[in-house]
């Protein structure tokens, strides 16, 4: 569903996404992990058609995402790590006009567009301007309106930040159930526990670079960690590990 | 202590925007500088020209002066007031960085006195900065001594402090009472209908009967009756008090209006502070609960017909609905129609007025070379509006811009509509401007088709030049969106804008004086006037042509490049 092939990124220079390569199947979800400035957003942006690379290809569905721009994006449901939307607007009609922008025209369009505003707990605000809006609120509202037109793939840039415990745990009870009618996720999280419990693969990025790949016990033998957790793993192979406190000592 | 690391952030902004912009951030405060110092010549020599002047009337030339004075001075209360309750409600109620500083252990006379001299500075500078020229006039035309200068600073500190003392005191109690938001829009709204107020009652004046010397003698007869001293309780009169006998030749002492300025700037200074104390917690914390606005309140400014409830089909018709929304719902984007429709009223008034009748050309031939040249002078208004809203709709996409990036939208798609949506007002702007002034000046029937097929075919250029433009260099990081239309790209969308409307005034100029010369002596033009008459329109209609495909193109491929 989704295919990398030497995917680079570079920014004068700076080489922010290095020759990665990697799918995704249909009905996958796949988590993209990496330390701060490793290239997970450079790489989510350039999925989802906003950044172009430098080189290399992306595969979205069979079609070439720089050939067929228009037709990729009408496969895609984007989700971006700060939820910037349009502020004067109201929450039912961002979801009407993003409707319109995805050719989502069909019979039944504004009872889904009502489901998506009670599933994700906004229809009561639905008719407030977003400006009024809570930080979490947006981030529900990107995300219905991102499912809105029933996309084949779902990119998403740190599904869970700003979200309560309840909205989480509705996120991932949306993933599972997305994942088994066969959506395909990829996703950049940093909550570890997330992506153990959600992601049926893991690629962990470092300075640009793919640094492995795999499922969860996959990585482990990778990094011949006994540790079952992934926070342990995802530390080894970034080189991150601090065992000692003395570093942080001067603290108190 | 506190109150100087509290102002260092503001200081430290600006060090930053200079030591790390780079070559643009120079271009742009050079240009700047350079519309400044255009500005500063410009009423530093109107002043001295009419001070000039009012010095060479017998008897009343003083008068004449000194009311002058007093009416600088108190248009800069006015305006020091208005600017000072607009920034304080930043400074003190909005400001992002209010969250971080409440939270630290600073007292709230902390925080008074460096939000006092942040607001004080901010509403004060361009004020500042463009009396400069005036006093600098009064000094040399009175041929004034060192004593003036020392004085005139003298007299700038407590009057600055005691319109920001009086303005901020006015914010404090105005959100006791309004929260924070609708106050600011309130007042926007409010000093907008003032300005436009001004600005017809100073037009309406006809200011240009000064010189005019059929009409002095009743301007004489004005000004005695306005003889009368101005009124005593106004801080602007205590300043002109203080500044006029330093003028004179050998300056008498203003040291009781001078004191007495002091006195009352550190009294309101002292009862500002005393009022913060007491209500600014209070207001603070209130303007952190009026977040929510109710968007039905807003939908009622939009006509109906424009409500998009209904279901839209076409992605170009739902961006142009978003992009009507928006300027409905954004106080401060509607109400500048306020301003246009001033402008036009104002434009017509112009031309109604003209005195044709005294000059010794004949009057057709007259009216009809201002209707020509009108075109040109409306096709210069409409891409002044340009510059402020066609230039800025890309950017006005904002943070938001990764929506149309991400969604099965054509950067071509996104662009023409929004090229559709300005287009329409802007024709019809340009229409009313060239129809009704050929009216008003009753000019023959070729110009009177002339000017509107012109301006017609000229709104096509400067709306693509804009939304071209505005794409080739968009912002859509800028707080404001003014801010946008006074950048780099602003001022170079406003040189093409404005070469382009050259270039049709020009090229039409030959064929219409050929025609109009023909039409006059009722002759018939020969083989190779037609030829140029042809071979010019051919030639606009290219020119016209290239001014909407050439920006378009461009900014349609600039910003499906657009990686921000």
């Amino acid at each position: 569903m989704i295919r990398l092939e030497g995917l680079t990124k570079r920014f004068k220079q700076v080489t922010a996404v290095d020759n990665v390569s990697l799918m995704v199947a249909p009905g996958e979800i796949y988590g993209f992990l990496g330390p701060n400035g490793a290239g997970k957003t450079t790489t989510i942006k350039m999925l989802a058609g906003i950044m172009r690379p430098t080189s290399g290809s992306i595969f979205i569905d069979g079609l070439d995402l720089l050939k067929h721009p228009i037709d990729v994006k009408a496969r895609i449901g984007f989700i971006p790590d700060r939820p910037f939307l349009y502020e004067k607007l109201t929450g039912s009609e961002f979801m009407s006009f993003m409707a319109n922008l995805y050719g989502f025209n069909g019979v039944g369009r504004e009872k889904r567009i009502q489901q998506f505003l009670e599933l994700f707990e906004l229809a009561e605000w639905a008719k407030e301007l977003v400006s009024s809006y809570s930080h979490g609120m947006k981030q529900r509202l990107i995300m219905s309106a991102a499912l809105l037109h029933a996309p084949r793939v779902f990119i998403v840039d740190e599904p869970l930040v700003g979200l309560d415990p309840k909205g989480a745990r509705l996120i991932k009870r949306i993933f599972t159930r997305l994942k088994r009618s066969g959506l395909t996720v990829f996703m950049s999280t940093h909550t570890l526990e997330v992506a153990e419990e959600l992601c049926d693969r893991i690629g962990i990025i470092q300075k640009g670079e793919l640094l492995a790949e795999g499922t969860v016990t996959e990585l482990k033998e990778l990094a011949g960690q006994e540790e079952p957790r992934l926070e342990s793993i995802f530390l080894h192979l970034t080189g991150a590990e601090t065992e000692s406190t003395e570093d942080i000592g001067f603290i108190n | 202590m506190n109150v100087l690391t509290l102002l260092g952030p503001r200081w430290w902004g600006f060090r930053n925007d200079l030591v790390f912009g780079g070559r643009r951030s120079l271009i742009k405060a050079g240009s700047l500088l350079a519309v400044a110092v255009g500005f500063w010549v410009g009423i530093y020599v109107i002043f001295y020209r009419v001070l000039r002047y009012f010095q060479a009337v017998e008897e009343f030339g003083d008068l004449l002066a000194y009311k002058l004075l007093t009416m600088v001075y108190l248009t800069f209360f006015g305006l020091l007031i208005f600017s000072n309750v607009l920034v304080a409600l930043n400074t003190f109620f909005l400001s992002q960085d209010l969250e971080i500083i409440h939270a630290t252990p600073v007292s709230i006379g902390e925080i008074f006195a460096a939000r006092f001299l942040d607001t004080l500075v901010e509403s004060s500078w361009m004020v500042l900065l463009f009396g400069i020229p005036i006093f600098t006039a009064y000094g040399l035309v009175y041929q004034a001594s060192v004593v003036y200068y020392l004085g005139l600073v003298s007299v700038m500190i407590p009057y600055l402090i005691l319109a920001a003392a009086v303005g901020i005191t006015l914010t404090m109690i105005l959100v006791q009472v309004f929260p924070a938001q609708r106050t600011r829009d309130i007042l926007f709204l409010l000093s907008l209908l003032v300005i436009i107020l001004l600005f017809f009652l100073f037009r309406f004046s006809r200011p240009e009967r000064l010189v005019d010397p059929d009409a002095f003698a009743s301007v004489i007869t004005y000004f005695r009756a306005l003889s009368a001293p101005a009124s005593p309780y106004l801080p602007s009169s205590w300043a002109s008090e203080a500044i006029w006998p330093l003028l004179k030749p050998s300056p008498i002492s203003s040291g009781f209006y001078q004191g007495f300025l002091w006195v009352n700037g550190l009294a309101s200074l002292v009862v500002c502070a005393l009022v913060a104390i007491w209500v600014y917690p209070e207001g603070w914390s209130k303007s952190q609960e009026s977040g929510r606005l109710l968007a039905g309140r807003f939908l009622g400014l939009v006509p109906k017909q424009l409500r998009p409830r209904k279901p839209r089909r076409s992605q170009t018709l739902t961006l142009m609905g978003k992009d009507l929304k928006f300027f409905f719902r954004d106080n401060t984007q509607w109400s500048q129609l306020l301003l246009i429709l001033a402008l036009i009223v104002l434009y017509l008034y112009n031309y109604s007025v003209l005195p044709l009748d005294s000059v010794k050309v004949p009057t057709f031939y007259l009216q009809n070379l201002i209707a020509f040249l009108n075109v040109g002078l409306a096709g210069f208004v409409l891409a002044s509006i340009g510059v402020r809203f066609v230039f800025t709709a890309v950017s006005g996409e904002g943070f938001s811009f990764w929506i149309m990036q991400s969604a099965p939208v054509s950067m071509r798609r996104l662009l023409w509509s929004k090229f559709l949506l300005y287009l329409a007002p802007l024709l019809l702007l340009g229409l009313i401007l060239t129809i009704a002034t050929n009216e008003l000046l009753q000019v023959s029937a070729l110009m009177r088709w002339l000017a509107p097929i012109t301006i017609f075919s000229m709104v096509f250029g400067i709306t693509a030049l804009g939304v071209g433009m505005g794409a080739v260099f968009p912002n859509f990081k800028a707080e404001n969106i003014t801010q946008v239309a006074t950048g780099f790209g602003g001022l170079l969308y406003m040189i093409l804008a404005m070469g382009f409307i050259a270039l049709v005034v020009i090229l039409e100029a030959g064929p219409v004086y050929i025609l109009f010369t023909a039409q006059a002596r009722h002759h018939s033009l020969g083989f190779f006037q037609w030829l140029y008459v042809s071979g010019s329109i051919l030639l606009l209609v290219l020119v016209n042509i290239a001014a909407v495909w050439l920006p378009m193109r461009y900014g349609i491929r600039k910003l499906a490049a657009y990686e921000g």
